[in-house]
């Protein structure tokens, strides 16, 4: 299984995507990571709900591909979960694959 | 004209309310305001019935909120300045309050001194009482977590990180980021310009002008003096680029193998359909960043006494929660005439700007 998250907005506005096999996950992530297969259709996260007036913060998608199997989960900096944060700050270090995504026309 | 202070437009309208003229109602909500907190006691009574009658008249806004601001206890510039030691935790250790001489470090004096000066530009300018004309405290974190390639406000505060020392350096050091996330708590109190599509994009060139435009104002820069960049300074000599955003000449501000190419379209043939950031929220800002830019160089001379200050009405007293490019067009054009009569230079400059970056202004009621 592929795990892949997309960070974007930020003050910045440049994107970057960092991706990893799950089996380099530590177990307790790999849960995580499998919670959010499991909970995908259940899912009440967004990107978009931010604190009134809120501007500049992060928003992230992370997709679990297994096999021909994706799942996808949006979520941003102020309705993510501690588990979820933890795994989104390791796959943004121990990423084997990254890249930035060029958006312009 | 003299426009050291262009606001003493108030002083020729509320001669006409002293006359209980009727053609009071058509005074600016924005006069009215100022005549509320600087007018006589007659002057004043006059203009709270104007407001009353207006906000009745467009069905916004509670009344309540602008009676409570003439009660404002605080008119003094009240900064704080916290550390989070590098965690993610808000607002973190207290370093330096108002008044206190400079400690902490030059992070923490980049962040004490350039919201001082966001605050003074809009107090000098427009005779804003800080963020929510209430005279608001101005309390701003920094050293926010690891390698934090970042800068936010989160709706109360803001926050800077210290960068990753390979593509950025710390968040403070340009007083433009400053100023541009100050103005999304401008922006919060005043137009609330949802943060998604169009009117995410205009909150983020709002926010891009008036940061360009506190820069503009510490270093008494003319238009055509000034370099209309947002975040120069902030990348490390390993990337290519100037600055993160260029109002003058959107999509240019940098080019690297690293980050890539700066994606903002000045032109509405380019606009970026995207559901990332937003909804391309610091991508499409370009266009209406473009405009401003446009109108300020056409008008000449310091760009916040005529293009700032229309802006500035237009974001105050006429945008909406759901505002797009074209109202913010139509908007601006209607208060450059409402300031300046119909068909003046400025009007015309207004119109111009908008219709070289595709948006053709369309008459408002």
């Amino acid at each position: 299984m592929r795990i892949k998250v997309e960070r974007s907005g930020g003050f910045t506005g440049i994107p970057i995507s960092n991706e990893m096999d799950t089996r380099d996950l530590p177990s307790t992530l790999l849960s995580t990571a499998k919670k959010i297969i499991e909970e995908k259709k259940a899912s009440s996260l967004s990107s978009k709900s931010a604190p009134k007036g809120a501007a500049d913060h992060y928003s992230y998608k992370i997709s679990i591909q297994d096999g021909a199997e994706q799942s996808v989960i949006e979520c941003n900096q102020y309705n993510i979960s501690d588990d979820l944060k933890s795994l989104i700050k390791y796959v943004e270090k121990n990423f084997d694959r990254t890249h930035r995504i060029n958006r312009s026309k | 004209m003299d426009f050291k202070n262009r606001f003493d437009v108030i002083n020729r309208e509320s001669e006409f309310v002293n006359l209980g003229n009727p053609i009071c109602l058509i005074i600016p909500e924005y006069v009215n305001k100022k005549i509320m907190e600087k007018g006589s006691k007659k002057q004043k009574e006059q203009a709270w019935k104007n407001l009353i009658l207006t906000e009745q008249l467009r069905g916004r806004r509670s009344v309540t909120g602008l009676m409570s601001s003439m009660f404002s206890v605080s008119n003094k510039l009240d900064r704080t300045i916290f550390d989070a030691e590098n965690t993610e935790n808000l607002p973190g250790t207290l370093v330096r309050h108002e008044g206190e001489k400079a400690k902490g470090g030059k992070t923490v004096s980049e962040a004490y001194d350039y919201s001082g000066s966001t605050y003074n530009f809009y107090k000098d300018v427009f005779k804003r009482n800080s963020i929510d004309t209430r005279g608001m405290k101005l309390d701003s974190t920094v050293h926010y977590g690891e390698d934090y390639n970042n800068a936010f406000w989160n709706g109360t505060q803001m926050v800077y990180g210290d960068g990753d020392g390979e593509i950025f350096q710390r968040f403070t050091k340009s007083i433009d980021v400053i100023g541009h996330e100050l103005t999304h708590g401008v922006t919060q109190y005043e137009a609330a310009l949802e943060y998604d599509g169009q009117a995410g994009a205009l909150n983020e060139s709002f926010s891009d002008v008036f940061g360009s435009l506190v820069k503009q104002y510490a270093l008494k820069q003319k238009a055509d003096k000034a370099d209309w960049l947002i975040g120069a300074g902030l990348f490390t000599n390993k990337i290519k680029g100037i600055a993160l955003r260029s109002m003058k000449k959107p999509g240019s501000a940098y080019d690297d193998p690293t980050i890539g190419k700066d994606p903002q379209p000045g032109h509405m043939k380019n606009y970026v359909d995207t559901t990332s950031d937003n909804g391309g929220v610091h991508i499409n800002s370009g266009i209406p960043n473009r405009a401003f830019y446009l109108a300020a160089i056409e008008l000449g001379g310091y760009a916040w006494e005529k293009a700032g200050e229309i802006w500035y009405i237009a974001l105050t007293e006429r945008l909406r929660e759901r505002s797009n490019f074209q109202t913010a067009a139509n908007s601006t054009h209607e208060v450059a005439g409402t300031l300046y009569d119909k068909s003046s230079h400025e009007q015309n400059a207004v119109k111009k700007a908008w219709d070289q970056v595709g948006i053709k202004i369309k008459a408002v009621k």
